[in-house]
């Protein structure tokens, strides 16, 4: 009887070891020829792959890695070729020729001609004349309308000319990837924009771009894994494959850079950023953000349609007085752990070559605040508490969609107004709330709010962050203050028009001037973007631009052309596993887990532990019989 | 099992399900804010038309009662949870149906091997009461059940992975790795798995062997027991045939409820080991405000816990004569 019950002893441990053997190999799978593979790490999802959907940084990294556009980003954010290569515009600059790059193909084999552009241009000229409006998440169309598009054609198979309504420069910044016609017009508006209809092109891999890298393979919300592109134009850049890859926590994010999982993160948080600074093998940058963190004032105060709890707000200077009370370097200081610059404009400094800083600027003086704020006519009560113009105490309604650095910076106000007699009622509110909150009458909403807290981002030229702001924009509930001034949608149309720089410079300091002075937002500070990366995989780390950027989620795709191998011996180039075709587009299907799917493998871990347990209960029966004999 | 007793069982779970897919609706509608607003989010340039179109395309438009709640009741019943606000043109059964595997494949080992080890150590714990197992083991309980899975979960990721290497910091298996056969595939989903497994096992361990433990205990002053040992028979066999089985009723209901709230577990081991499971998915659902995806995991967590109260009454049924009635 033993015998048998050895024999199934040795099929059980067999059988376990199978497993354990598994839980006991630390590294990855080894394959003949590794590929060379930047990893990047985000806390952003990575749901999209279809360019007119992007609305997070990771979207718009996914999409210009796989896309041309029309005129790229060099390193200093100036126009450099790309899907064109060479461009001019007319005397009167309303007509705007662009000469498609020679030669060049999709990952796929086909042409990469003028008839592309075209198509992707009157796409968008089609989608805005539409009833809907707008297409996917609706970000990118605003490039080419802001820019006066009004009609694209080929002249010839490499000659793209473009006319706009208006003379301006705008068109060699407009963020549109260049998509392929012969994928994408297979499909309606509806189908690209609308994620519900049927039929929606999600733009599945294999992706057919333009770009250095596309995307082979997505696991939606985990991970999305690009293979170079063989036909891509340029010197083929020194990673084989570039994955990105997608954490709910950046605890775990920073571990994996820690351990080398990781190649580069973004959004790691003060704290974490500075533990990593002094770590070997890692590299940091803090580059200025393209945005800031505002305060925004509902300036319509108790007017009709608007529903404040003080008519104080529509007081400018009641809003200017308040600016002094808030100490934006201590914010810088204790709320970001001094990542970040002190906030004045809307333009941020990012944006070296049109950011000016006010004339008059507010610093922090509560005695200045409590001065101004008595010459306004808001008189102290007996309970300290000061009184509006109907003799009612001010406790402003301050919130933000859920965020700690807003969390605490709120706290802080609360303590600095409570000094100048000005009460707060702090609190969060979900961010799908406050969109409707904030809307005024003119957007169908009821403007029940005081002040809030929350943050815009920008592109590589300040076009959209001044866009915000205009008339027209308060009923599309960007302009989230009901700010109106004339003179400034005035000089937004002539910054538009603009085709001198400093013409345009002299226009754009003068809204920063007239929107500082409304005290419709005090901004207390540009959040820094902090990047961290190891340096023993890659080297060539550049910053983008270089004194004030980070490598990667910049403008363009420079930051991972620039990488080269940090172990290699000889000069810098595709790897040899590219070379040998170990990782180019386009890859088999979803190939990536060898074809073997969880459930086989959940099934084949069941069968084990079944296997391991029928030896246990036969084992324990033998034990029995034996002791009843 | 009386039939009677099965028909009750049955129609307390159906009743429950229907309550459940009742509150869903109304719960997720009742949040504050325009859906319409909220599915638009913050673009530039969105007018009343826009907001309109955006009404009449998701079925807002129509009064809540009845037509959004027929189309809400008609779509669930056939398995239709809408589509994901954030994976875009992803429908929510496809979009839970990807995280489900990874859950399972976790929690599913995590119980087994936590009821193995659990169950064993808890037993003689109390087959040994007084002793020093007894107190290293039950110390040990009490600190594993009292620890928070984020707790443990990153202690061992912080020693084991990123300290010493062992064992991968993320994943289920690396991203983008080719296999050359299924061994190596497993070797890797292995290495992704142990910290993960460990964590909710030894979570999960404590708290079985307590109630095991306190379960023996009272068994052993049974006359049954006493009588078994004045047969003569061994303590091994005393202990696995008389006191054991006896002892296993209040662990069995605690094992079968637990396993209704496996999703409710992963969130925070997922989230430390980015397992794409359910929980990770439900922590990005909510940071992006997916309420559609939010509302299938409700759907799911609680069908789930109803389900498994039902195979705990249904079990116990089986295990004890006297509740069948």
């Amino acid at each position: 009887m033993k015998s048998p019950i050895r024999a199934r002893l040795g099929a059980a441990a067999a059988a376990a070891a199978l497993i354990l053997g598994g839980l006991a190999t630390s590294a990855g799978p080894v394959v003949a020829a590794d590929p060379l593979i930047l990893r990047v790490g985000t806390d952003q999802a990575l749901e999209t792959l279809n360019p007119w959907h992007s609305v997070t940084y990771a979207d718009y990294e996914i999409f210009q890695v796989q896309y041309e556009l029309l005129v790229g980003f060099d390193n200093n954010l100036e126009p450099a070729p790309a899907f064109a290569d060479r461009w001019e515009s007319s005397a009167d600059q309303t007509t705007h020729t662009f000469h498609v790059r020679e030669g060049m193909k999709w990952s796929d084999g086909e042409p990469a001609t003028c008839e592309d552009a075209r198509w992707t241009y009157q796409f968008v000229l089609d989608v805005v004349a539409s009833d809907d409006g707008y297409v996917g998440s609706g970000f990118l169309e605003p490039y080419l309308t802001n820019a006066g598009l009004s009609a694209v054609e080929c002249s010839d198979a490499q000659t793209l000319v473009v006319t706009t309504e208006f003379p301006t420069t705008l068109l060699t910044q407009a963020y549109i990837p260049i998509l392929p016609k012969h994928v994408w017009s297979q499909y309606t508006q509806d189908q690209i924009g609308n994620a519900e209809a049927e039929g929606f092109f999600g733009n599945e891999p294999p992706v057919v771009g333009s770009g250095p890298y596309v995307t082979v393979a997505w696991e939606p919300g985990v991970f999305i894994r690009m293979a170079r592109n063989p036909n891509y134009w340029g010197t083929p850049g020194v990673p084989d494959e570039i994955i990105f890859q997608q954490f709910a926590s950046e605890d775990t994010m920073v571990q994996a850079l820690r351990s080398g999982e990781l190649d580069y993160v973004r959004g790691t948080g003060a704290n974490q950023f500075d533990a990593l600074a002094n770590e070997p093998n890692i590299g940091t940058a803090e580059g200025y953000s393209n945005g800031y963190t505002y305060i925004s004032f509902n300036t319509r105060g108790q007017q009709e349609g608007y529903h404040a709890s003080t008519s104080a707000l529509s007081d400018l200077a009641f809003r200017d007085a308040l600016g002094y009370a808030i100490n934006r370097q201590e914010l810088v200081d204790k709320v970001l752990n001094g990542h970040g610059v002190v906030g004045t404009t809307h333009v941020p400094p990012y944006h070296v070559n049109w950011h000016v800083e006010p004339d008059h600027p507010r610093n922090f003086d509560l005695a200045e605040a409590n001065r101004r704020l008595d010459v306004a006519g808001y008189p102290r009560g007996a309970d300290g508490r000061r009184t509006d113009n109907e003799g009612k105490p001010i406790v402003l309604r301050l919130t933000w969609p859920d965020s700690q650095d807003n969390s605490a910076d709120a706290q802080f106000i609360q303590g600095w107004f409570e000094q100048i007699g000005i009460g707060v009622d702090a609190f969060v509110t979900d961010e799908g709330k406050l969109i409707d909150d904030l809307a005024g009458p003119e957007a169908g909403g009821e403007a029940n709010w005081d002040f809030y807290m929350w943050g815009w981002g920008g592109d590589p030229d300040p076009m959209s962050l001044l866009s915000f702001f205009t008339t027209d924009q308060i009923e599309a509930a960007t302009n989230d203050c009901f700010y109106s001034d004339a003179r400034y949608d005035e000089l937004f149309m002539l910054q538009q028009r603009a085709v001198d720089v400093a013409t345009r410079q002299q226009y754009i300091a003068e809204m920063q001037q007239l929107f500082y002075d409304a005290a419709c937002y005090h901004i207390p500070y540009y959040d820094s973007e902090l990047h961290a990366w190891r340096t023993d995989k890659f080297a060539g780390w550049v910053k983008q631009p270089a004194d004030t950027g980070t490598p990667l989620f910049g403008f363009g795709y420079s930051g991972y052309m620039a990488l080269t191998d940090a172990n290699a011996v000889i000069a810098p180039g595709p790897s040899a596993a590219a070379t040998a075709g170990a990782t180019e587009a386009p890859a088999p299907d979803g190939a990536d887990a060898g074809g073997i799917s969880t459930p086989v493998v959940i099934g084949g871990l069941v069968v084990a532990v079944v296997v391991v347990v029928g030896f246990v209960v036969l084992r324990r029966r033998g034990g029995a019989q034996a002791e009843e004999e | 099992m009386g039939a009677r007793y099965l028909a009750g069982r049955l129609a307390t779970a159906g009743v429950t399900i229907l309550l459940i897919v009742l509150l869903n609706f109304i719960l997720f509608r009742a949040l504050p804010g325009s859906p319409e607003r909220l599915l638009l989010g913050r673009i530039p340039g969105v007018t009343q038309q826009v907001l309109e179109s955006t009404k009449a395309r998701w079925g807002l438009d129509k009064p809540l009662f009845p037509d959004q709640f027929v189309a809400y009741i008609t779509s669930t019943a056939q398995g239709d949870l809408g589509f994901s606000y954030g994976a875009r043109g992803r429908p929510v059964t496809d979009v839970i149906g990807q995280r489900l595997g990874p859950t399972l494949l976790l929690f599913g080992l995590g119980e087994i091997v936590a009821v193995i080890v659990g169950l064993a150590l808890g037993a003689y714990s109390g087959w040994k009461r007084g002793g020093v197992f007894d107190y290293l083991g039950n110390g040990l309980s009490l600190i594993l059940y009292s620890t928070p899975y984020f707790l443990l979960g990153m202690g061992l990721l912080l020693l084991f992975a990123t300290g010493l290497g062992w064992f991968p910091t993320f994943g289920m298996v690396t991203a983008g790795a080719t296999y050359a056969g299924p061994l190596e595939y497993l070797a890797d989903l292995g290495s992704h798995l142990a910290l993960p497994l460990a964590t909710v096992s030894l979570g999960l361990v404590g708290q079985y062997a307590i109630v095991m433990r306190s379960s023996v205990v009272e068994t052993l002053s049974e006359d049954y027991v006493t009588t078994a040992r004045a047969m003569g028979l061994r303590d091994g066999r005393v202990l696995r045939s008389h006191a054991l089985p006896n002892a296993l009723l209040p662990t069995v209901t605690l094992v079968a409820i637990n396993l209704g709230y496996v999703v409710a577990g992963a969130i925070t081991v997922e989230v430390v080991f980015n397992w794409p499971g359910l929980g990770t998915l439900t922590v990005n659902a909510l940071s992006s405000r997916d309420y559609p995806v939010l509302q299938g995991v409700f759907l799911l967590l609680s069908v789930g816990v109803v389900f498994a109260n039902l195979v705990a009454d249904l079990v116990y049924g089986l295990l004890d004569p006297r509740v069948r009635a």
